[in-house]
């Protein structure tokens, strides 16, 4: 498990991290999200040992030391690569540095490649691949040793769908094996794909954490999806309404003031009728990261 | 194999798969066979004219002077028509007619120019010996009256020719180690500093530090441009003894060699001693701090600056010794003998001299070394903060804030 408890740091005014706590225990996932500047890649580069901190990270019970690096799997948030090298002798130079032989990594290249989809072969220049390629590569880096503590600092930045669907294959796989995981992101799609635990940073401070459907009930199921020939205006009208967003064709989502008044809204819209639709939910997590960047600004 | 080695071998193969290495080891080896070519066929091409025929009715007259004298001698010219065709096409530089007119032995030389002082004297010389056999036989002398005429007077010098030896090869040492380790500072401190300077604030860095410490990669990439070092040298060496090899198979370079045999012996034996190990220490610390240098710049883009100190430091040290080149006892040279950085071309001085004890070697050596492991411990803290540094600040300020901490 890594255990991060009261970690602060300051860069000269700017306090970019302030008293944050949170566990990532072994087979999970957690999403660290925030606006750019929030202090998620402090957070990291903190963890990584890169800067001086406040505050005590403790990885399997202890310090994390240069003994576990070998069990490290961290994605820089910008890729970069050594470009005169062929595919293969990147990986395995990278992974002869978290201590595995060439003699093992070799035969696995060609699986992960195809796992990743990677156009080109082992013997490609880096600097002769795609970007999104570049990105693949580095991915496979990061995990062909199979750490057991991955760090990935935004990994699906510049991926499409088909590829980011890969990586959260692979990400899942990790999970599974049993190592703990923490990425940052941006887009809440991912997050929630994925995350078993989430913790929000806004200007260094945590401002939401725990799992997933936790953070979501904080918030109270306020968003309503109803389908019905009722007009904008008339639904708007509904007592606990706070706002009504026209979705597409007679779908409608109510945002309420409260979720208590949702029954009422019910009997209102059925009449003891038939609805194709009546879902009462939280916010989304996408709704809630807006939500808490929006709070700064009042 | 541990993660330092890993580092030194990727930077080694790095380096040396290179063109520029390629070209770096080749250059000297071109510039040479095209200096030795380009001189072979100018001598070729310039050699038929410049030849002389010898020509004569005696045939034994002529295979004297041929037994006697080879260099520049047309053989094949045995005729005067033939001669003055071959002088006329400008394939002759002159010919040499040898006759005799009752006891009297006479040389006409025809050519467009004068005979050269050397040919001259040759031929004086010929003329005048076969001249003096000549005047014997008609003298009709006996062997004892013979003898007596040929004592000649004795003229010797007696110089001091150990001291005169043992002089030329100092200076001859002494040009040899200090140029031999400038040329090797001012090129690998680029290297190191390049090397080092490209992965400035890049995120291989990051990634490369959260797999090994940055003590370890930092002692890595040094140990990895050392073996490079000493690659060059090794291929230089074995270059050289090749080249020494084929040299030996020309007459007039081995006749050179064995008439100064002891002035080879002395200059060999003024490097190959401490002398080396302070070339190799002074590589070390100058590389270490060529990649403190480059560690400092700004960003990866100015890796061509990083250097420049470090091979402005080089060239002081360089161009401090020439004033003290005559003068190895001047107290600078005695300072400047243990301060690092200026050790490696002041202490070889003196030990060339020999006007220094093992003592006072040693004293320096481990200063030297001393200082080489302050410094790498002091980087390697360094190296991390100063590799991941991306701030727009330049390399005195990067300089005064590696202090502070």
């Amino acid at each position: 498990m890594l255990s991060i408890q009261h970690i602060s740091k300051e860069f000269g005014p700017v306090k970019a991290l302030n008293d944050v706590s949170f566990d990532v225990p072994d087979g999970q996932i957690l999403g660290l999200i925030g606006q750019n500047g929030a202090g998620k890649s402090t957070t990291f580069h903190s963890i990584l040992n890169f800067i001086d901190y406040g505050g005590s990270i403790q990885w399997q019970g202890h310090t994390l030391s240069a003994e576990d690096f070998d069990h490290i799997g961290y994605l820089p948030e910008e890729r970069s690569l050594m470009t005169k090298l062929t595919i293969e002798q990147q990986i395995v130079y990278l992974a002869r540095l978290k201590g595995q032989p060439a003699k093992v990594i070799r035969p696995q290249i060609d699986d992960w490649l195809q796992r990743f989809d990677v156009k080109g072969t082992r013997k490609s220049k880096i600097n002769d691949l795609s970007k999104g390629n570049q990105q693949k590569v580095q991915l496979i880096c990061t995990l062909i040793h199979q750490p057991d503590l991955l760090i990935l600092d935004e990994p699906f930045s510049g991926l499409d769908p088909v590829n980011a669907d890969l990586l959260k294959q692979a990400i899942v796989a990790a999970k599974e094996r049993g190592a703990a995981i923490i990425f940052s992101s941006h887009d809440m799609e991912h997050v929630t794909a994925v995350c078993d635990r989430l913790v929000m940073l806004r200007k260094g401070n945590v401002v939401l954490r725990g799992t997933l459907e936790d953070v979501r009930e904080q918030f109270g199921k306020t968003e309503l999806f109803v389908t019905t020939d009722w007009s904008t205006e008339q639904l708007a009208a509904l007592t606990g309404v706070a706002s009504v967003t026209h979705r597409h064709g007679n779908r409608y989502v109510l945002h309420l003031t409260d979720a208590a008044a949702g029954p009422a809204i019910f009997d209102a819209l059925t009449q003891g009728h038939y609805i194709e639709e009546f879902s009462q939910q939280p916010p989304t997590l996408d709704e809630i990261f807006r939500l808490k960047v929006g709070e700064e600004h009042v | 194999m541990s993660k330092t080695w890993v580092v030194t071998f990727e930077t080694y193969l790095r380096q040396i798969k290179s063109w520029s290495f390629l070209f770096m080891i080749l250059g000297p080896f071109v510039m040479i066979a095209l200096t030795v070519g380009i001189s072979y066929v100018s001598a070729n091409s310039s050699r038929s004219s410049q030849q002389v025929a010898i020509i004569s009715d005696s045939k034994v007259l002529r295979q004297s002077y041929l037994q006697q004298h080879q260099d520049g001698i047309n053989t094949k010219i045995t005729t005067t028509a033939a001669a003055k065709k071959a002088l006329k096409a400008n394939h002759l530089a002159g010919y040499l007619t040898l006759s005799t007119s009752g006891e009297h032995l006479r040389g006409d030389y025809h050519g467009n120019k004068a005979m050269g002082n050397g040919l001259k004297a040759q031929v004086q010389n010929f003329l005048t010996q076969n001249q003096t056999v000549q005047n014997y036989q008609t003298a009709k002398l006996s062997p004892k009256q013979k003898q007596a005429l040929t004592q000649t007077p004795v003229l010797k010098q007696h110089v001091a020719t150990k001291d005169g030896a043992t002089n030329l090869a100092k200076i001859i040492s002494f040009w040899i180690l200090i140029t031999m380790i400038y040329i090797i500072l001012i090129t690998y401190s680029s290297i190191t500093a390049q090397e080092i300077a490209s992965d400035k604030g890049t995120k291989i860095m990051e990634i490369i530090f959260s797999s090994t410490t940055a003590t370890s990669y930092f002692v890595g990439k040094i140990l990895g441009i050392l073996l490079v070092i000493v690659t060059q040298i090794a291929i230089y060496l074995l270059g050289g003894w090749a080249g020494y090899g084929l040299a030996m198979h020309n007459a007039g370079i081995k006749r050179l060699v064995s008439a100064n045999q002891s002035l080879v012996d002395s200059v060999i034996h003024n490097i190959v001693n401490l002398n080396l190990l302070y070339v190799l220490l002074g590589v070390i610390i100058y590389t270490i701090l060529a990649a403190y240098s480059g560690a400092l710049v700004s960003k990866a883009e100015d890796a061509s600056k990083a250097a420049q100190p470090v091979v402005m430091l080089g060239m002081l040290g360089f161009f401090a010794a020439f004033p003290f080149q005559n003068n190895l006892d001047a107290l600078a040279v005695k300072i400047l003998s243990y301060v690092p950085f200026f050790s490696s071309y002041f202490m070889p001085m003196r030990v060339i001299n020999g006007t220094v004890s093992l003592t006072e070697q040693l004293a320096s050596l481990v200063v030297l070394l001393i200082t080489i492991g302050l410094f790498a411990l002091y980087i390697g803290r360094q190296y991390q903060r100063l590799m991941l540094q991306t701030d727009s600040e330049n390399m005195w300020q990067h300089l005064i804030h590696s202090f502070k901490h």
